[in-house]
């Protein structure tokens, strides 16, 4: 980088050489285009920066049939957002490879979510649950503390100063005095190596007991919990043998907000086809608890519909219309006063309006597993992803990556199978993915490609990630064409309203 | 673009390789692969593309024929782009990654909006 110093003069110049109109023989920058809706096209450049644009106006630019008499707005928007140059390497290159570097610095400090799924154990049967287990037999299905020790112990070598450790099941407060004991000894670890931990439980609330509070709040352990819409929904998904699942969830979430404070306690939503009926029912749900967001999660593919093109396709238009409507309700409510927002929107809306990334593992690239997270199961094998342990469940191991106690960081994070995977987690690399201009905004999601469609690379065309996402910006973008959208947008990253 | 055959299941095209490359050809049609089976040929100076329709219901010509249009010149657009482009990407993405380090202790404090040289204070 050239200092002051060395730079002698920095004059501005005079008006004449920046009104050179002459000047027509312009320098294409990588930018990519896609056609929003019928009447705009989008060009999104490499770090992320997009135009909204007439259809056609890819074709001018790349035609070099710009000029910068005719078409000096755009011809200054195209050059001032890195679309096109004035000479051939940029004189603001730099300023464009610290954008990129931004934007991929989810990188620079590799794994921070560490899941432990402390038990298999549930006393839920929950019928698109393929992983928990109705039983007492503590020992079979819970984590036992030697894997715990040595789960942290991999999670202390992490590179990363702030990782999160959280605990799954199953359900994860059936095993309470285990969490108790991981939580103690990941501190004591933690002041030893320098980390910082945010703990998280994963819980459908059923089990908890007022005794349990105190230790959650002592230890300021996030509560992240399920809500899958009014009771009849609910309790339909989530089966219990008094079909009570919702009211204890309600009471739940009751008690955490009293005793955690509002900002403790999360919920997420789990889409079935019997949810994709009622979208608006579920908001109405979220907005009555008193939520300040939703999360609409796609239907998880693991069990149902591997292989089959035609299902997939179905299912995601069926997702996808669910979406929009519920999408359409909470933006209702904005508009009537009520914040709340949209989470998976919100995810996608950083990376189009910010420089920054996002730590979302699902929607990166390179992908989220492995650079930001490792599940460690009951059992103490450990695995690339969540998904990739549902997969185990299924009896396919192919992401996993080795066991406590007998695996080396090296072995686990830079072994073989982490190289196998790795050849397939940037979507910059992955045919269909390289020359889309959602890329800056998507990922990759080699364990869903495989489980989908039988091998990491993916096929695009009848990829249910793909269509999914495809459309689901497209759809923002289409909305954001209203500015007061675009505002309501923007309060949703900032959590302002102005 | 040349229509060699249109049948209710089939629809075979001749492109000109001096119009569309290689590149272009295979990068349009991969998108086609979820409702039709593609087969791409070449014949001397001409790509022979032969689209079936992969469902049981009649294919709609004007439709498809129109999108292939379309899609033929999007995709060569970003052929031009990919091309044109290559070598700055590269630069970039090497260049973001090369070791990168900030300065910790900057070199000077003084702004210089007006171009006087600090170095004489």
């Amino acid at each position: 980088m050239v200092s002051v110093i060395e730079k002698k003069n920095r004059k501005f110049k005079e008006i004449d050489y920046y009104q050179n109109n002459e000047l027509t023989n312009y320098f294409l920058l990588p930018f990519r285009f896609q056609k929003i809706n019928s009447n705009k096209e989008i060009l999104v450049n490499e770090v992320g920066d997009f135009l909204l644009v007439p259809i056609g106006t890819a074709e001018k630019i790349i035609l070099k049939k710009i000029t910068k008499s005719e078409n000096e707005t755009l011809y200054f928007d195209l050059i001032s957002s890195f679309f096109i140059s004035e000479e051939a390497i940029p004189p603001l290159l730099n300023v464009l490879e610290a954008r990129y570097r931004t934007k991929k610095s989810f990188l620079d400090q590799f794994t921070a979510l560490h899941i432990f799924v402390i038990s298999l154990r549930c006393e839920h049967t929950c019928h698109y649950c393929q992983v928990s287990r109705v039983t007492e037999n503590k020992d079979q299905f819970d984590m036992s503390l030697y894997n715990i020790d040595e789960g942290i112990k991999i999670m202390m070598k992490s590179p990363n100063p702030h990782v999160t450790m959280e605990f799954q099941g199953g359900e994860a407060l059936l095993a309470f005095n285990n969490i108790k004991y991981a939580v103690l000894k990941a501190k004591e670890e933690a002041l030893l190596n320098e980390k910082h931990i945010t703990f998280v439980i994963c819980t459908n609330l059923a089990p908890l007991t007022d005794d349990m509070l105190p230790f959650i709040k002592e230890h300021n352990i996030m509560i992240s919990s399920s809500l899958d819409g009014p009771a009849f929904i609910h309790n339909q998904n989530r089966h219990r043998p008094q079909r009570n699942s919702y009211e204890v969830t309600i009471e739940g979430l009751k008690k955490c907000r009293e005793n955690l404070g509002e900002d403790n306690i999360s919920a997420l939503l789990t889409t079935t086809n019997l949810s994709l009926d009622y979208p608006g029912e579920i908001v109405d749900e979220y907005v009555q608890q008193g939520f300040r967001n939703i999360f609409l999660r796609p239907i998880s593919p693991y069990g149902f519909a591997t292989y089959n093109e035609k299902k997939n396709k179905y299912q995601t238009e069926k997702f996808l219309a669910f979406y929009k409507a519920a999408f359409e309700k909470i933006i209702d409510y904005n508009i009537q006063g009520y914040y709340i927002r949209e989470d998976y929107a919100t995810v996608i809306l950083k990376k189009i309006l910010t420089p920054f990334p996002v730590g979302y593992v699902d929607l990166q690239s390179p992908a989220g597993m492995i650079n930001n997270v490792i599940v460690f199961n009951y059992d103490g094998k450990i695995y690339a992803s969540d998904e990739a342990r549902m997969l185990a469940e299924m009896n396919d191991f192919t992401f996993q990556l080795g066991t406590l106690g007998k695996s080396t960081y090296n072995d686990i994070f830079y072994g073989e199978k982490a190289m196998k995977i790795s050849e397939s987690w940037a979507n910059e690399s992955l045919a269909g993915c390289s020359e889309c201009a959602f890329q800056p905004y998507c990922g990759a999601d080699p364990v869903l490609n495989y489980a989908t469609q039988g091998n990491m690379y993916g096929y695009r065309p009848t990829s249910v990630f793909c269509q999914k996402n495809m459309e689901i910006i497209r759809y923002l973008f289409d909305l954001m064409e209203d500015k007061s959208i675009e505002k309501l947008f923007r309060s949703w990253i900032t959590g302002h309203s102005e | 673009m040349k229509i060699i055959l249109k049948n209710d299941s089939q629809l075979h095209l001749s492109i000109n390789e001096d119009l569309y490359n290689e590149n272009v050809l295979f990068k349009c049609f991969y998108w086609y692969g979820s409702d039709y089976n593609i087969d791409i040929d070449k014949n001397k100076k001409q790509y022979v593309v032969i689209i079936t329709s992969k469902s049981s219901t009649k294919i709609d010509h004007d439709h498809l024929l129109l999108k292939i249009k379309q899609d033929l010149i999007d995709f060569k657009l970003r052929d031009i782009v990919t091309k044109e482009t290559k070598n700055i990407r590269e630069l970039l993405t090497a260049k973001a990654f090369a070791h990168f380090q900030t300065d910790e202790n900057p070199l000077t404090e003084i702004s210089d909006p007006v171009g006087f040289d600090p170095t004489k204070f």
